[in-house]
């Protein structure tokens, strides 16, 4: 066990635990963000991807210590209301079928968006491919992408 | 959950529909409720007339209830996985009532026989309910309407409603439900007969592109699952198993596991050695801390290679000269739904409080209550990860009991967690079998079709269930049969289906251009089914093989009829998502069984279609105003004949097992 002071969605969290831990457990099961699921537990299908820094990462392979100062952010804190344009456009385009994944669809649109808020069809293709979905609700997270980045990103 | 053989299927179609019908009685029981149930004053403005006295909200059936703040609670007696019931039951039940949309709120039944079936499986969630849910709207807009006439001392043929109030037809007055609602409680309840019911060109809900009722929720992280269920002085845990389903564990040692930080202790169950710990990863780590020494048992040496053989040459028969004979494939499938099995427990001395993310709650709940050892048992339904059939039944290990057990021995609630590994390796399959098709080519009439599925490990309901070999088998036959003839294929659906059928078949074989020669290296490929018999699908697919022998589909083209549409949004989205789930079984994941043991065990070696490699879809839905029959497995079924057949257009190869990979098409 040690001490690790975390930043998630602007908020400050001293922590005591295995610094091991990925970062997806303490979220869930320490800070009660259960907005980030458990899908692989080995980083190969997105669905607990969280924005690092600016940059997406598989909160289940990332060591709670690899994230010390870092600002991390969840799905939780991409908006204080819903008002994100990839939330919006999540909506409008009617993406979600369970909805399990859309977390990790959308932290990883956020992503892309965050660095390269005009992103072309393919660029967008390249950035969601690895991100599945068992409902295959593809073709709308490719419209819902296409569509926040017209009405300006992030 | 052993499979859903045809007959069984019958049955469960026979009961839903009875259990449809036990609705209906159930709804003209009064059940009006004197609760409180919003603590909000009434809705008061200028030009009403003083409040009314009586109930603050009333309950005209088991589905609604309506607050006197004009708040309409919904109830879902169906579990949400993605197919849109929880936002599709309450349009029907609205569009009667004359609601305003923006009123309507939803809650989720728990499990409660007086719901009749709350079995979420067979696509019927919507058909089963339809005439329900319309009349139990009609008769709460009935009494809202009988309780307007009385303030206003007129004849309620003098009244009607309008989106969220009552009105005066002569336009001197109107007055919201909310208002209505304490003297609509306490007004005898109609006669079934005395209501009527919208006649289809009157709708202005169903029909209606409405978006998700859980969309809010979902795209903040706010949307509970079964696996974000998190109680007060809640423990975690997680159960070592043997690798082999039917197998045990003969010994353990856990002098490392129990000294792991966050451990809690280390239960063993009948079903395996549990961990219970402080949180998810210190479970994890405590089980990986076991040492373990198992007894593969009955299941040691089986191999689902050595079954198929088995099945092909027990149906291998010597054709006739003039006769077609071909043999098909279905392996092995994972359900693999996004979100694996877990189940949060809480067992107190006389009662038991259980969310599980089930298609079958009132079956649960029946399995649990035999394990908790009380018949107090409340099980609560949180959203599905995902179902497609495997949360129609526990499976061949009880995670739901295990919770149960583990709460009971350490005195807290446990959530009891199932990593990606335990859920593609313990569960029940879509079944392994082999299909025999034959029929003499002068004659499609004398076409017999014979199924056999092999035994072994678990197998039960997956996403359409037996339509899934039986489309295959039957679509790509008739391809065959075609070329054969030299026929046509749609031609050839032409000749032997009519009416709606005939209808999707020309629907999509216009709209995908059938006819006309592909750009080159590509192949068109057609397959219709009814899954279920009930809704229609015909799909057309374009493919293309690369030098390596790999699939590419460029597009798919999606005719269906499946009666009324209630939301179309959810149609076409079921119809993409349906194409896609059966893409992935047609061109990249089975499960093979080795020595009893499931060798997939993630989503590198059971791969599902990604993003970069969906067709474009195109859906067009054929409007009809016959009852709805379902869309939640009727996709399915169609795209994986369609792509077989468009693979042997594009390359003259006739692959019949899927998923048909590079290695398949080579050696064909």
């Amino acid at each position: 066990m040690s001490a690790i002071t975390l930043h998630v969605n602007r908020k400050v969290y001293p922590l005591d635990v295995d610094p091991e831990t990925p970062l997806l457990w303490i979220l869930r099961d320490l800070l009660s963000l259960t907005g980030t699921k458990y899908s692989c537990g080995m980083g190969i299908c997105g669905t607990c991807t969280v924005i690092v820094n600016g940059e997406p990462v598989h909160s289940c392979i990332t060591p709670v210590s690899a994230v010390e100062g870092k600002e991390v952010t969840t799905i939780e804190g991409l908006s204080i209301d819903g008002s994100h344009p990839l939330q919006k456009a999540w909506i409008e385009e009617d993406v979600s079928q369970c909805g399990y994944c859309q977390p990790g669809q959308i932290m990883t649109a956020a992503a892309l968006l965050e660095r390269n808020p005009h992103p072309s069809r393919d660029e967008i293709v390249n950035a969601m491919a690895p991100v599945l979905c068992r409902c295959g609700t593809y073709p709308r997270v490719l419209k819902a992408v296409l569509r926040a980045a017209e009405e300006g990103g992030a | 959950m052993t499979g859903l053989n045809d007959v069984s299927r019958r049955d469960f179609l026979r009961i839903s529909y009875t259990a449809g019908l036990g609705l209906l009685i159930s709804l003209y029981l009064p059940r009006c409720s004197r609760e409180n149930l919003f603590s909000s004053s009434p809705t008061t403005t200028p030009t009403l007339p003083p409040p009314l006295d009586g109930p603050d909200a009333f309950t005209p059936g088991l589905f609604v209830t309506i607050g006197h703040d004009g708040k309409i609670t919904i109830t879902v007696h169906r579990s949400e996985m993605g197919q849109g019931v929880r936002t599709a039951l309450p349009m029907i039940l609205a569009e009667e009532l004359d609601a305003d949309w923006t009123s309507i709120h939803v809650a989720q039944a728990d499990a409660d026989s007086a719901y009749g079936d709350q079995v979420t499986g067979g696509s019927v969630s919507i058909s089963t309910s339809y005439l329900a849910l319309r009349l139990a709207g009609a008769v709460a807009r009935d009494l809202l309407i009988s309780a307007a006439a009385q303030v206003w001392g007129i004849g309620k043929e003098k009244c009607s409603s309008q989106n969220g109030k009552v009105i005066r037809l002569d336009k001197k007055g109107e007055l919201p439900y909310g208002y209505l609602v304490p003297l609509a409680a306490t007004l005898p309840v109609p006669e079934p007969g005395s209501v009527s019911l919208k006649p289809p060109e009157k709708f202005r809900i169903i029909g209606t592109a409405v978006h998700g009722m859980d969309d809010p929720d979902i795209i903040t992280g706010k949307a509970i699952y079964g696996s974000d269920v998190t109680l007060p002085g809640m423990l975690y845990a997680v159960v070592a198993h043997s690798p082999v389903i039917g197998g045990s564990i003969t010994a353990y040692d856990d002098s490392k596991a129990k000294q792991m930080p966050g451990v809690r202790g280390i239960h063993p169950l009948d079903s395996g050695i549990a961990v219970v710990a402080e949180n998810t990863w210190s479970a994890i780590k405590g089980r990986q801390a076991l040492i373990l020494t198992y007894d593969d048992g009955p299941n040691a040496s089986f191999d689902s290679e050595a079954e198929e053989q088995k099945l092909i040459q027990r149906l291998t028969i010597q054709p006739d000269p003039d006769e077609l004979v071909a043999y098909y494939v279905m392996p092995y499938f994972s359900h693999a739904p996004m979100e694996p099995m877990n189940c949060v427990a809480d067992v107190k001395n006389d009662s038991c409080d259980i969310w599980v993310s089930t298609q079958d709650p009132v079956g649960f709940k029946y399995q649990a209550a035999a394990i908790a050892g009380t018949r107090d048992v409340r099980l609560h339904v949180p959203l599905l990860g995902g179902g497609f059939g495997r949360r129609l039944g526990i499976g061949p290990i009880n995670y739901v009991g295990e919770a149960i057990q583990l709460s009971k021995l350490v005195g807290a609630p446990i959530k009891l967690f199932w990593t990606r590994e335990e859920d593609i390796q313990h569960e029940y399959y879509h079944p392994l079998s082999v299909t025999r098709v034959r029929a003499k080519l002068n004659d499609l009439n004398s076409l017999v079709a014979t199924r056999n599925e092999a035994g072994g490990i678990p197998t039960g309901a997956w996403r359409s269930v037996t339509n899934v070999p039986e489309a295959f088998a039957h679509e790509c036959f008739l391809d065959e049969f075609a070329h054969a003839t030299g026929q046509d294929v749609v031609e050839l659906h032409r000749q032997i289906l009519y009416g709606r059928a005939l209808d999707v078949v020309n629907m999509a074989a216009e709209k995908a251009g059938w006819g006309k020669p592909p750009a080159v290296g590509r192949g068109f490929g057609f397959a219709y089914h009814a899954t279920w018999g009930v809704t229609h699908v015909a799909q057309v697919a374009e493919v293309s093989i690369d030098e390596k022998d790999d699939v590419h589909v460029h597009r798919v083209v999606c005719a269906v009829d499946c009666g009324v549409v209630i939301n179309p949004n959810t149609v076409k989205a079921q119809m993409e998502g349906g194409i896609i789930f059966g893409l992935t079984a047609a061109l990249k994941a089975s499960v093979r069984v080795e020595h009893g043991r499931v060798k997939q065990s993630n989503f590198h070696d059971y791969p599902l279609f990604r993003l970069d490699e969906i067709p474009e879809i195109e859906v067009h839905i054929l409007p009809n105003d016959a009852l709805p029959s379902g869309i939640g497995e009727m996709a399915n079924p169609v795209i994986m004949p369609a792509v077989a057949n468009a693979i042997f257009a594009a390359s003259g190869k006739r692959v019949r097992r899927v998923p048909i990979r590079a290695a398949d098409i080579q050696m064909a």
